[in-house]
């Protein structure tokens, strides 16, 4: 007996978490990432890590403010998100997220500030036009080792939340095998830190004096994501293929018979080995490392969720998805590039990001 | 439900007829509900549609369901088999809609506590509550919810509560052309859901739609082949209405 069905007539669920989604876990993942970042200069004091920590800060900043506006367009009711907190239902992830997306803001926000003090004394010592208002928000410009530390710790307590809830509440989602693996919130963690360390490459490029990677083990750090991408990847593969575990066959049971699936595969394979190929062998390359690596953690995603979405749970085939270009769509996309371009500008243009060298200049 | 109350019901149906509005977003009555004594479900037997979709158009005729959206459908699957050295062509009809699962995964999911399952099993959205962010369609394991264009909120089939409470069929019962839907309460023993789930599950006939998934669905099935019962193996739909995103 060789049967062969053909869906004649079934519905199509279009996408319903929206390129916004894909956005929001990109910019928030950055910006965890990029936080880390700073840590060892702002609070450990390493001086190799300069550069990379001010840069980072910057980083995390613009795509922290940046986040929680894709994820409000990603409501279909944005104007109802009180809801969260008037009502929350604490069995959900989803729920979580709208107390720990503050709790990390805001202790980012606090750290910035506490770390930034000095410069920002300098600055106003400096004087100029805006003197005054940069010795108000300056508040004395004390460099408290003490309140820096306690701000870090609340910034990587709600780092560190932000990080598991993203990656808990996609992975929970049993009914989508390709989702429901423990593999998820780990390879968001490793794409997000290493997407970060792509942006301080590409910042440092363009904003920076390109030395960022000159001091610290940046590139060294760069290539130990890309064994951790390669590594978790090949985790997933040899549990689906050998069939050790059966929803992890069956996730890639649904994806293998596709060749854009095929090509996604190779896809990220292969930008995971040229990254790290470049970060060892090139160092002079390292801006082209750099950009591979953020095109990587934002392709993750975007194949995670709107791939994700594209196979029926109970249909034949694939659901076909094509970008709208409106709100549900492209404007997605470039709204937020437009949004974080703009965060980035003012940050760059009003804060004392680069500390001494540029209150000297 | 009893055949004479589906009889009684048939005749409220057509008296309340010009009463019935389209687009009712559920007013959220749950007075009968409280009562705890129902458990509504609905058993499909699928060798008896005969897939004219008289269901789907009434569903959205009574529910409002905007275009390209719906709340059932039903799938219809061309199936060619080898069958004594012969090849022979058929075509198999089922029809899907809300399990209003016992354990339903859309439900805990939800951050605001906006979709619950009321007390006589029906699985509701609170459109006052909900935020639109399709986390429950995502966890729904049969691609039963969506997100209604027009409200911008959850939407998915209700057992047409609005009816159900009032003493009515579901709109897509009563217009079953083939007979093949039937409603009731689980917990009436008279009723003819009762009856006919009892018979047939002496004969082991009684299926659900992925019984592996654990969410003990409320939508019977009668003549189910295991071929559908989970995510269809086969070629992708011909026609997919919605294929472009709304
Ligand atoms: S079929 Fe889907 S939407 Fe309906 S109750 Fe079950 S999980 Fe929820
Ligand atoms: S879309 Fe509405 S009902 Fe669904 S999970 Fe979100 S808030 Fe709840
Ligand atoms: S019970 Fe009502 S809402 Fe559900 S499929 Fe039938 S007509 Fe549509």
């Amino acid at each position: 007996m060789s049967p062969s069905i053909v869906e004649v007539v079934n519905v199509s669920r279009e996408v319903a978490w929206l390129p916004w989604a894909v956005q929001y876990f990109f910019l928030i993942g950055l910006s965890v990432g990029s936080f880390l970042l700073t840590l060892p200069w702002f609070v450990l004091r390493w001086p190799a890590w300069e550069r990379v920590s001010r840069i980072a800060l910057l980083g995390a900043l613009a795509c922290g403010l940046t986040a929680p506006v894709a994820l409000l367009a990603d409501l279909h009711q944005p104007g109802r998100f009180l809801n969260f907190y008037l009502h929350p239902n604490l069995g959900s992830w989803m729920a979580w997220g709208a107390f720990f997306i503050p709790l990390y803001l805001g202790g980012l926000v606090l750290y910035a500030w506490l770390v930034l003090r000095p410069d920002l004394k300098r600055l106003a010592d400096a004087g100029g036009r805006w003197a005054g208002a940069y010795r108000a928000f300056a508040y004395g410009g004390h460099d408290s080792v003490g309140a820096i530390r306690i701000a870090a710790v609340l910034a990587l307590a709600g780092a560190a939340l932000v990080a598991l809830y993203t990656g808990m509440e996609v992975m929970v989602v049993s009914a989508r095998p390709l989702w429901d693996t423990p593999f998820l919130p780990v390879q968001f963690f490793i794409t997000a830190v290493a997407g970060a360390i792509g942006l301080v490459l590409v910042l440092d490029r363009f904003v920076g004096d390109g030395r960022a990677a000159a001091e610290a083990p940046l590139l060294r750090l760069l290539a130990a994501t890309q064994v951790l991408v390669l590594a978790v990847g090949a985790a997933w593969l040899l549990l689906g293929i050998s069939g050790l575990s059966p929803r992890h066959a069956e996730a890639l049971a649904q994806v293998a018979p596709s060749a854009a699936w095929q090509i996604t595969a190779v896809w990220a394979a292969g930008s995971a080995l040229v990254t790290l190929w470049l970060a060892v062998r090139h160092p002079e390359w390292r801006l082209a490392a750099g950009l591979i690596a953020l095109h990587s953690a934002w392709m993750m995603r975007w194949t995670v969720f709107i791939g994700g979405q594209e196979i029926p749970k109970t249909g034949a085939g694939y659901y076909v998805y094509h970008l709208p270009l409106g709100h549900e769509g492209m404007l997605g996309i470039v709204g937020t590039a437009g949004l974080w371009i703009a965060v980035l500008i003012l940050l760059i243009s009003v804060l004392p990001w680069a500390g001494q060298r540029r209150a000297q200049a | 439900m009893s055949d004479d109350t589906l009889f009684q019901s048939r005749r409220a149906f057509l008296q309340a007829l010009p009463a019935i509005t389209a687009g009712v977003a559920l007013p959220m009555s749950t007075a009968r509900a409280a009562e705890g004594k129902h458990h509504w479900a609905m058993l499909v037997d699928v060798r008896k549609c005969i897939g004219c979709q008289a269901c789907t158009v009434s569903c959205i005729m009574e529910n409002a369901v905007p275009e390209n959206s719906f709340r059932t459908i039903v799938s219809t699957y061309a199936v060619q088999q080898e069958v004594d050295g012969q090849m022979t062509a058929s075509t198999y009809m089922l029809p899907r809609l809300c399990n209003h699962c016992d354990n339903p995964p859309c439900v805990p999911v939800c951050p605001v506590g906006a979709t619950f399952k009321r007390d006589d099993g029906i699985v509701v959205v609170d459109g006052d509550r909900c935020v639109g962010c399709a986390y429950c369609v995502q966890a729904c394991p049969y691609d039963a919810r969506f997100i209604n264009h027009d409200t911008n909120k959850a939407d998915k089939c209700t057992f047409c509560a609005h009816r159900v409470d009032a003493g009515l069929l579901p709109a897509c019962v009563e217009t079953c052309v083939g007979g093949a839907r039937i409603f009731g309460d689980l917990n009436d023993p008279q009723g003819e859901l009762r009856r006919r789930l009892d018979a047939a599950k002496n004969a082991d006939a009684i299926k659900v739609l992925k019984p592996e998934s654990g969410t003990r669905p409320n939508v019977f099935y009668i003549g189910l082949d295991p071929r559908f019962q989970g995510r269809v193996e086969g070629q992708a739909a011909m026609w997919q209405p919605n294929a472009h995103g709304g």
